[in-house]
């Protein structure tokens, strides 16, 4: 078989090399848990792409496959003796694989035309909701990851109810503090998908909050989807460019781009290591990444509030919470302690940490649709560790596990409620 | 290759999904932990039940298939490779943990529990398993059992052996064997069961296992002694058994691997420094207390630092550093060539002086770690297959280390078994009339040779 070229995964060969099969990686790691294959984890798919690059195996469908079984939840890396960036390079070998093979229909469609097209795509996004109500029973609540919604449809699943107005469509780009409120910041909002489509009540909430603690927040108008799902989940860097540029250029002349959602904060901070192609891009992601902070590490770390200024909002009085750590929050953006302080903060509510709190919740975007049973059962775990704790609300930092968590929950009866951090917050 | 009938009949066995021939699934299943064997099988199948896997061996004898047992696949003696072919038995979905029985202090598990997850299984009962393979996230109970592991704690606790209260076992043609019980005595004809510890894959597949579990100690306390000199820990090593302590670990790297220290013990007494031990005392808080204090006098003797953990969490981040050994010297070289002598306690620092001794002579990069509580080594010369001169002059070196500890009263292999990677010295380190009754045993067990062939002894 003659060697092919793998551009991306050249980029990380020395990780590749770096693994010595020591087998650190297996218990932890959430699609092995549930499939109990060596080719489900690290160490196997390490072994797989090595293979591939030696020419004795091919991107076949079952390849691929293998490649796609993933959710990128990084904790073989962190659990590494070795420091293997295991999830760089399944996405380089993604990321060859489409180079090579091209995204199939529907993602092709989606990917490459409808998401790169904002409005578009929210006009999109309320058409199917619209059919949506013509065609599913509505009221069970459950939802699925938006940029998926078009192929989740074909797999007959529960939809994510659409907001009948979208956040841009009901805030200014520049919302400044109240009057005599003098302003301390004025920070970018990076708002993903989700907040502006499904949860538009979340971004009004952080934009008050903000406002309050003397905080101009300017949501740009230009701004698009992060790209995580295009050039993380199925490897689409040209398309990934595409949004990087627009976003980058979007929070020009910042000091901080806030987000909500440790999935669209941490795939814009890995633009440079996956998308820059020229020195001009690498230097424009590169700047734009530094300018990156949840929400919560920017209430914590870079405002410094005190205790006091986080108060529950009176609903939830005399609740029991519990904190679900994102993998891209705590793994990717090492933000563990910020939401916890945020929580221990608040003086009417009762916070439980969960058993295995930053354990993945398999949403993990494309992976959920692809695998979607997989994906059932490696949530029920999560379930499982959230009813332990007796928990009211279940809250976290991200809208995809939050899609993810109600999702599940709903399935299994559960009557716990499940909101973004911010949302408890008055 | 395996003919379409038979992998039909694997999947009317044990359900299509469970049968595996996809070249890349097939790849999956070539490797170990070690750094040179590789061999495809021709079929992987995975069990769920003592049935399916006695209804696949007899499939296998009958047919004349190889087969080899497999768990984690984990293991650094190319145990688990299937060197002539045939199936790969995976253990990994009989993952059971059937009982775990305070009042009884016993277990019961499906060989495909991982160590780790037993372990936290037997937390949540305050018990613990003493036998503690440093690759316990990804290894089996059943490898566990079929390598006869140890890890660190069996200074003080001993190996799996001392913990095998039962085993179902399938043979080579499918009946299955229920050996031993519960009870932690049981004098009950010959010790059947003990020929399956340590068997390899060899001998039979193992379905279930009865463990004896320890309540979990009340206290444990952390030192680290830092030496100028690898022999001089060697001889603290012998100082502290000979002291009537017995400490539940005692671990040694040398400063090829120090990178993982870094951070947690200075610059610059790591600088000067040839070798770490950490120990860890273990039991109630009143004696913890007095055996440490012990400890460190005698590591004060000679080490240039000496450390107390002031807490669980800095005591973790020692044993993190020392289980990510094998990981750092593997990533060393392109290859390393990694033994696992075991040596009398008394000859310690003797085994290391004359080892170091042979490295010099031959010219070739040495590191040491290893379990010294026990006089468990795992000399690794570094170097690389592709370069034949350096790799032969490492190869030499190698089996002189053995012939030292071997003529210091020691043996071949401690924990890792003897698999492809050990068994052409196998001549040398046991009685011709021993390897002969092996081969009658396991003449008996399988006749055929189906069970794991080529592994132990050479052909
Ligand atoms: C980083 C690292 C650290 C290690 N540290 C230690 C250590 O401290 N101490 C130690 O003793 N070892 C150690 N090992 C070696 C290895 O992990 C152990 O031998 C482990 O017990 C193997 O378990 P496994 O499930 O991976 O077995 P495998 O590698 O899958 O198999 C090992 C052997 O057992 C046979 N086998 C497996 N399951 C069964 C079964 N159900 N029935 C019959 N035969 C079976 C296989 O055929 C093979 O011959 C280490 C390895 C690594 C990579």
């Amino acid at each position: 078989m003659a060697r092919e070229p793998f551009p991306q995964l050249e980029k990380f060969r020395a990780d590749l090399e770096r693994c010595t099969k020591c087998g650190f990686c297996m218990s932890s790691c959430p699609i092995y848990q549930e499939e109990r294959l060596e080719s489900s984890v690290a160490r196997g798919k390490i072994m797989l792409i090595r293979e591939l690059l030696a020419g004795n195996l091919s991107l076949s469908n079952g390849m691929a496959d293998k490649l796609n079984r993933c959710t990128l939840c990084r904790t073989c890396a962190q659990n590494c003796p070795a420091q293997t960036e295991v999830p760089a390079v399944i996405t380089a070998a993604r990321a060859d694989k489409v180079a090579k093979k091209g995204l199939s229909f529907p993602y092709s469609f989606i990917f490459r035309w409808l998401l790169p097209r904002r409005r578009l795509f929210g006009r999109t996004v309320r058409l199917f909701s619209w059919l949506e109500r013509l065609l599913f029973p509505r009221a069970s609540g459950t939802l699925r990851h938006l940029p998926f919604f078009l192929t989740a449809l074909g797999k007959g699943r529960h939809i994510p109810q659409v907001a009948p107005e979208f956040l841009r469509e009901s805030v200014p780009e520049v919302s400044p503090p109240p009057q005599g409120v003098p302003v301390r910041y004025t920070v970018g909002y990076f708002s993903g998908c989700m907040t502006d489509f499904v949860f538009p009540g979340l971004g009004k909430k952080i934009i008050s909050f903000l406002n309050r603690q003397g905080v101009t927040v300017i949501l740009p108008e230009s701004q698009g989807c992060c790209g995580a799902p295009v050039f993380l989940g199925a490897g689409d860097l040209a398309t990934g460019r595409r949004l990087a540029d627009a976003n980058a250029r979007a929070f020009e002349g910042l000091d901080y781009v806030i987000t909500d959602c440790a999935t669209c904060a941490s795939a814009m901070k890995d633009y440079p290591r996956f998308l820059a192609d020229t020195k001009e891009r690498e230097e424009s992601y590169r700047s734009f990444a530094m300018k990156i902070r949840d929400i919560t590490e920017f209430l914590v770390d870079i405002m410094k509030l005190p205790p006091e200024a986080f108060r529950a909002s009176p609903e939830f009085h005399g609740k029991t919470v519990t904190w679900h750590e994102p993998c891209h929050l705590g793994r990717y953006l090492g933000v563990k302690e910020q939401p916890r302080r945020i929580l221990k903060a608040l003086k009417d509510i009762k916070y439980v940490e969960m058993p295995e709190a930053d354990r993945c919740c398999g949403m993990a975007g494309t992976f959920s649709i692809h695998f979607y049973e997989l994906s059932r059962k490696i949530a029920a775990k999560k379930v499982a560790a959230i009813t332990a704790t007796g928990a009211d609300i279940v809250v976290t930092g991200c809208p995809g596990c939050q899609v993810q968590l109600a999702d599940s929950l709903a399935l299994q009866g559960s009557n716990t409620r499940v909101m973004h951090i911010m949302e408890l917050l008055e | 290759m395996i003919e379409k009938p038979i992998i039909d009949e694997l999947c009317r066995i044990a359900g299509r999904e469970n049968v595996l021939t996809a070249k890349e699934e097939l790849t999956a299943y070539s490797y170990d932990a070690t750094n040179l064997w590789r061999h495809l099988p021709d079929a992987v199948v995975l069990p769920h039940t003592s049935e399916e896997v006695a209804r696949i061996l007899r499939l296998a004898s009958e047919k004349r298939i190889p087969l080899t047992p497999r768990g984690g696949g984990t293991n650094v003696s190319g145990g688990s490779i299937p060197v002539r072919g045939g199936i790969v038995l995976v253990t990994t979905r009989m993952n059971r943990i059937i009982e775990v029985n305070r009042t009884n202090l016993s277990a019961t598990v499906e060989p495909g529990v991982v160590l780790q997850d037993f372990q936290a299984a037997l937390a949540r009962e305050g018990l613990f398993f003493p036998p503690d393979p440093q690759s316990f996230a990804g290894c089996t109970m059943g490898g566990v059992v079929a390598e006869n592991s140890g890890g660190p704690s069996c200074l003080k606790y001993g190996v799996t052996k001392q913990y095998v209260l039962g085993l179902e076992v399938v043979t080579a043609d499918g009946r299955i064997l229920k050996l031993g019980g519960v009870t932690p005595k049981n004098r009950t004809g010959y010790e059947l069961m003990m020929l399956f510890v340590g068997s390899e894959g060899t001998l039979g597949v193992i379905t279930k296992i009865n463990l004896r579990v320890l309540p979990a100690p009340k206290a444990s306390q952390t030192i680290v002694a830092v030496f100028g000199d690898v022999a001089t820990a060697g001889e603290t090593v012998t100082d502290i058994i000979a002291s009537s302590i017995l400490p539940a670990k005692v671990e040694f790297v040398d400063n090829w691997t120090f990178d993982k220290f870094r951070g947690l013990l200075p610059d610059s007494s790591l600088k000067r420094a040839q070798g770490i031990l950490l120990i860890q005392v273990d039991g109630l808080p009143e004696t913890v207390a007095a055996e440490a204090k012990e400890v460190v006098r005698l590591c004060q003797r000679r080490a240039s630092e000496v450390r107390v953990a002031q807490d669980k969490a800095e005591a973790d981040r020692y044993w993190q550093a020392r289980k990510a050994h094998f990981s750092d010297i593997s990533s060393r070289a392109p290859t390393i060539v990694n033994e696992d002598v075991c040596v009398p306690r008394e000859h310690i620092a003797e085994f290391i002086r004359l080892s170091q001794e042979r490295a010099r002579y031959y010219d070739v990069p040495l590191s040491f770690a290893g379990h010294v509580g026990d006089g468990n080594f795992h000399p690794v010369v570094l170097t690389d297959s592709r370069n034949r001169e350096h790799y032969t002059r490492a190869v030499k070196c190698v089996e002189e280390i053995i012939d030292i500890a071997l003529s210091l009263g020691g043996v071949l292999s401690g924990e890792h078994g003897i698999g492809l990677e050990k068994q052409r010295f196998l001549k040398k380190a046991m009685d011709p009339a021993a390897i002969e009754l092996m081969k009658k045993i396991k003449d008996v067990l399988d006749p055929h040779h189906i069970l794991n062939p080529g592994k132990i002894w050479e052909d």
